[in-house]
């Protein structure tokens, strides 16, 4: 079964009532993939998660667990396991008993089940208080309980629900880290749900960003910032200029794309060259915008200094143009002057590295 | 966290009228009943002997012992009834019934019976429970039965029956409250480690609704032990419990006496107050 992804998800599709909560959403996840969905609340990520894990019924489609079929099995018949955002650990418990409870649910031998609490509680540095009941725990220990509860019983692939979303933030970078290297030692699939687009990008072999119900671009998370598919892709991630215009013509494979700010080129999207007139969208990223155009930066834009944020090894200017959009640029501390607010300048960026979006889809 | 110290003056001085009007109406009474309860003569004296003789009247006639045992048995089998009806209704309505407008609805019409007087609800079983009550019409018109069943009135299972009807929601309230408080994380966190929906429910729910089960079983529990109106209206004067006897005994004058059988009442509830808590802590209700 080596073969087979260890999940796949084939035109699924959720409604509760008239709402549709999941649209035709098609996936696979690789075996030992971490794989984020990413998106607003409320675009149906964790509604997908929960009919992965059997806690919602799927109306259309197909999931399929290491290439078996598995709308009809309940979460109790499914190899996988899932952490919650507040972590439901069971509070009449011990975190010694919340641990061995998946693997008393497997009916092993008590003696099986014993060692390997043992080594769990070990190997996720909780045995000190093996002992102690959740409302005494912080939130980092819960944390770990509910991670080492979930992979006790060694599923294959397991379901994170927004996993960090409830601690510290001090505690998020380190915590993020700790669980990037249990997937990567123990192999198995991680499937995380988050609205943060720094842990998903920090995180993700593959992201898949949703919106609406569907999925809007699955890939690596360079694909997603470098490479946005859709005008809801580019605004969502941070970092992105979108622009808005009409097709004036298009020239080979380029297009050339008339806004209130300008007439820019932007490299066609393969098949259907778009008709003159139509209405589309384009991105660029604020790391790909310069101050000091030449030749080489066909598309030049006059804008105002807004604003400058100083992060260190980057610097984020906050331009204006005339229309009074903002565009976004990022240069690299130490080299070169730094702009002063109140400013006009000439901005300019390649051909090549603007972004043109798919047509949006229809809403359904 | 109150803003009042727990030992400042100020606290004493505003729980005093609630605790003076306890001592009086509540603290004098029940003492005074226990000392009358030792008295040796059956008349009223201050300077009356203490004697423990009373006591051992009490236990040493074979038919007021079996009123004491008939009323533990009764209250222990409404309590096994109504907790196991109670639960379930509390369960269909929380778990089952998810639209809460509903909800609200099915838990008005259990609760509407109980607005009118305790009297009148007992006074209504005796048309039911009757020879040609509406039971037994029932019955014979299902065909069930081919002559009245006669053990309904005047008769244990006529009480059970009735005090189900009137006890069986105090034993859902608690536990629809605790129920509620269980997050919807919680079984679903069990059922994807592989528990099955029964074993969700006897390790994860059940255990969690435990202080609501004997929050109702000891309302079920004192509710029971002082009921001696529907055994008096339903039992007839065949059967008789604890409250009856105190009442027979005080209308014949035999005060002393009637005030062993209330003091030997309230032990029997604060033990079974007692051992019902040890079960669980109440005090934790309603912490996540």
């Amino acid at each position: 079964m080596a073969d087979r992804p260890d999940l796949e998800l084939i035109g699924v599709t959720k409604r509760f009532g008239a709402f549709t909560a999941v649209r035709d959403v098609s996936l696979a996840v690789e075996h030992g993939q971490f794989v984020c969905l990413l998106g607003p609340s409320g675009c149906g990520k964790t509604t997908t998660l929960r009919m992965i894990a059997g806690l919602e019924e799927v109306d259309a489609g197909e999931i399929r667990i290491a290439g078996v079929r598995v709308n009809e099995r309940p979460p109790w018949q499914r190899d996988i396991a899932m952490m919650f955002q507040d972590f439901a650990l069971f509070p009449h418990m011990t975190v010694a008993r919340q641990v061995a409870f998946g693997l008393e649910m497997l009916r092993r031998p008590a003696a099986e089940i014993r060692r390997r609490v043992a080594e769990t509680l070990g190997a996720f540095d909780i045995a000190a208080f093996a002992d102690r009941k959740p409302d005494t725990l912080s939130g980092g220990q819960k944390q770990r309980v509910a991670l080492a509860r979930a992979l006790i019983t060694e599923p294959r692939i397991l379901l994170l629900d927004e996993p960090i979303g409830s601690l510290d933030f001090s505690l998020r970078e380190a915590v993020m880290l700790e669980l990037r290297d249990v997937q990567r030692r123990l192999g198995i699939s991680f499937v995380w749900v988050t609205h943060d687009q720094n842990e998903a990008f920090s995180l993700g072999d593959r992201v898949v960003v949703m919106t609406h119900a569907r999925i809007e671009q699955v890939g690596t998370p360079e694909d997603i910032a470098e490479r946005p598919r859709t005008r809801f892709v580019a605004t969502f991630v941070q970092g992105t200029n979108v622009f808005d215009g009409t097709v004036e013509r298009a020239e080979g494979d380029h297009v050339r794309v008339r806004t209130a700010t300008g007439s820019f080129v932007v490299p066609a999207r393969d098949g259907r060259p778009p008709d003159p007139g139509e209405a589309v969208s384009f991105s660029v990223r604020a790391a790909l915008v310069t101050a000091q155009p030449g030749g080489e930066h066909v598309n030049q834009v006059g804008a105002v200094c807004h604003a400058v944020e100083y992060l260190g090894a980057i610097r984020r200017y906050d331009f204006r143009l005339v229309d009074g959009r903002s565009l976004k640029l990022e240069e690299f501390t130490g080299r070169g002057r730094r702009i002063a607010e109140g400013e006009a300048i000439t901005l300019g960026w390649r051909v090549e590295d603007g972004v043109l979006h798919a047509p949006a889809e229809a809403p359904a | 966290m109150s803003p009042l110290r727990e030992r400042a003056a100020v606290s004493y001085v505003l729980a005093a009228p609630g605790g003076l009007w306890m001592l009086v109406a509540l603290v004098a009474p029940t003492l005074f009943i226990a000392w009358v309860s030792f008295w040796a003569s059956r008349t009223f004296a201050l300077s009356n002997a203490l004697t423990l003789a009373n006591y051992v009247k009490f236990f040493t006639r074979p038919a007021y012992v079996r009123v004491l045992g008939d009323t533990v048995e009764q209250a222990i089998v409404m309590m096994l009834i109504t907790g196991v009806i109670g639960y379930s209704i509390a369960y269909f309505l929380v778990v089952h019934v998810r639209r809460p407008a509903f909800q609200l609805a099915l838990f008005l019409l259990l609760v509407v019976p109980f607005w009118t007087s305790a009297l009148i609800r007992t006074i209504a079983w005796i048309p039911f429970l009757g020879v040609n009550g509406v039971i037994n019409q029932a019955l014979l018109l299902l065909g069930i039965v081919d002559r009245p069943v006669e053990a309904f009135l005047f008769t244990r299972t006529g009480i059970t029956l009735a005090q189900t009807s009137f006890y069986t929601l105090l034993a859902t309230g608690p536990v629809v409250y605790t129920l509620r408080n269980i997050p919807r994380s919680l079984p679903e966190a069990a059922q994807c480690l592989h528990a099955t929906p029964l074993r969700v429910f006897w390790r994860i729910v059940f255990p969690l609704t435990l202080p609501g089960v004997v929050i109702g079983q000891i309302l079920v529990f004192l509710n029971v032990m002082a009921d001696f109106a529907t055994a008096q209206a339903i039992g007839g004067h065949k059967l008789a419990f604890l409250g009856n006897l105190v009442i027979l005994l005080y209308e014949s004058g035999q005060l002393t006496f009637a005030a062993v059988v209330g003091v030997l009442l309230m032990i029997a509830m604060l033990l079974g107050v007692a051992v019902l808590l040890k079960v669980v802590d109440i005090r934790r209700l309603g912490a996540p």
